[in-house]
């Protein structure tokens, strides 16, 4: 009987709280610093160059082998802009089998790729599978922006 | 506007006057059930932390018209084995008298369909009449579920009927009437509630099992029945049974405890307010007991059949039955009204006490020593 008058108690001052509802597509929570969604490609904008030389390490120690890495002499260096001899070519990540392990981000040795960190890392859903391979322009476009305040801030391991 | 005019006091056809009356029914019925559907997800979403329905329209008003084209849309299903007579029947069955209820129910001093003088008798009569539509349904519907949940029904509907009358008599004997105007008439000063809280209480679990919400939700329990005698249905049978059926009598049975409790549209400004007034009055108390309902519903998880049972046999119907024979001792012995009211009030607080000391002495549970020591006793039998 004091349960009953307890727990309509407790049910009255529910319903006074804050819903804690986040009305999603319309409203983002903010994801973490280290939130894992899917890798991209940095881009060095003090070369105004891609960090990648396209050496093969992450797409060797990727377990699902979800990407694809071509390397090619590097146009600066010979121009003398440039410390890299080498530079990406041509680079695919299906995100389709992607597992988003963040093995990539640690086994790279120039820092060049990243897990995105936002909320557009994790809305990908598409139409046609083929759409989820991602080549070299659309991976380094997410951080190769003008505008450095929409410009995403990648974690990677020191 | 000249149509109201027509029925607030114009001589008219009476036929054309009863139609007109009815339509207007059956129009602010729909409004209001759309309405309730409404209330009660965003009620039941507030209590459990959620903002309820929020896409279709602004803050989700939409939601009821969407769910009702959505129902009206959808196949009328019904199974091959079914008794089609009796499927198709029952959502009338079930439907009819809760709103032949609304037909009684005076909405101000002056307006109501029409003023019966055995407004009550009829009511309670005609109300118990849709226990033959969930029947119906679980016997048609060919289904084991639908006749478990049915025959359920037949037992909580019927049980709970005795208490709700009493309750409502009692008030109906302090007010020595029937009609529902009068009844509402003798509490221009003090609503019931004051000198009849027990029969107030009694109605309000009563009317919970009634209208079959939860915690009372035991015929068409989805855990256990998958929805009771309503298995087979769908689309537009379903709605007439679900949205219609149930939102309208809850819209009617709370309309009928504010009318008979809480003085209706007479208290606390009488009668001379103007309709106006008094609609707002007989909204909002229609409006706090549809959201007492509601939040006994949203806290309460379902009871088991035999627990039911117990409390409306053992407990409900006793005390009951002693404020009714209270009230007519009290009725026949002291001739003063405010005396006769006072004392009456003080047994019937005093009987609410009593069924709560009785409620929580049969719910108690032992206490940590009391279930060692039994262990204890146990042990050392064996």
């Amino acid at each position: 009987m004091i349960g009953v008058l307890k727990s309509l108690g407790a049910t009255f001052g529910t319903m006074l709280r804050n819903p804690v509802t986040i009305e999603y597509p319309t409203v983002h929570r903010k994801v973490p610093e280290r939130d894992r969604a899917f890798p991209i490609l940095l881009w060095d904008y003090d070369i105004d160059e891609p960090f990648c030389t396209g050496c093969h390490a992450c797409e060797r120690a990727c377990p699902v082998e979800c990407m694809t890495v071509t390397m090619k002499d590097n146009p600066k260096y010979a121009e003398g802009k440039s410390k890299r001899r080498k530079i990406i070519d041509q680079f695919f990540i299906d995100y389709g089998r992607c597992m988003r392990c963040n093995i990539c981000v640690e086994v790279c040795n120039f820092d060049a790729i990243a897990m995105n960190n936002t909320w557009a890392g994790h809305e990908l859903s598409t139409e046609d599978r083929k759409d989820l391979v991602l080549d070299l322009d659309q991976l380094l476009s997410m951080h190769k922006t003008n505008d450095p305040d929409t410009r995403i801030k990648p974690w990677v391991p020191s | 506007m000249a149509i109201l005019w027509g029925v607030f006091g114009i001589d008219m056809n009476v036929g054309l006057d009863a139609f007109i009356r009815l339509n207007i029914v059956v129009l602010v019925m729909t409004i209001v059930v759309m309405f309730l559907i409404y209330l009660e997800r965003k009620f039941v979403g507030r209590i459990q932390m959620r903002l309820g329905p929020m896409r279709t329209g602004p803050y989700g008003t939409l939601q009821s018209f969407a769910d009702a084209i959505k129902l009206l849309t959808k196949e009328d299903l019904r199974p091959a084995t079914a008794d089609s007579l009796l499927f198709e029947l029952a959502p009338f069955v079930t439907f009819v008298p809760v709103f032949m209820t609304l037909l009684a129910l005076p909405f101000t001093a002056e307006w109501g369909v029409r003023d019966l003088q055995l407004g009550l008798f009829y009511i309670v009569a005609v109300s118990g009449v849709n226990t033959l539509g969930f029947i119906m349904a679980g016997w048609a519907s060919d289904n084991k579920y639908a006749l478990i949940g049915a025959m359920r029904a037949a037992a909580q509907l019927i049980s709970y009927e005795i208490p709700l009358i009493l309750a409502v008599l009692a008030v109906s004997m302090v007010a020595g009437s029937l009609n529902l105007r009068d009844i509402t008439l003798t509490q221009r000063n003090v609503p019931a509630i004051v000198y009849q809280p027990l029969p107030f209480f009694i109605l309000l679990t009563a009317a919970i099992a009634e209208l079959g919400r939860r915690p009372f939700d035991i015929p068409i329990g989805e855990s256990e029945v998958v929805g009771g005698p309503w298995v087979e249905y769908s689309g537009i049978r379903w709605s007439i049974i679900f949205a219609l059926g149930e939102y309208a009598a809850m819209f009617g049975l709370a309309v009928l405890g504010s009318l008979i409790f809480l003085g209706g549209w007479e208290w606390p400004f009488g009668t001379d307010a103007g309709w106006g007034l008094q609609l707002f009055l007989i909204a909002s108390k229609t409006m706090f007991m549809i959201l007492i309902l509601m939040w006994i519903g949203a806290t309460f998880p379902r009871l088991r059949i035999d627990q039911l049972m117990a409390f409306c046999w053992k407990i409900l119907l006793p005390f009951a039955f002693l404020q009714v024979a209270a009230n007519a001792i009290v009725l026949v012995y002291v001739d003063d009204v405010t005396a006769a009211r006072a004392v009456m009030g003080v047994i019937s607080v005093a009987l609410l006490v009593a069924m709560g000391w009785v409620i929580y002495q049969v719910t108690k549970q032992p206490s940590r020593e009391e279930r060692l020591g039994a262990m204890a006793s146990l042990r050392s039998t064996t």
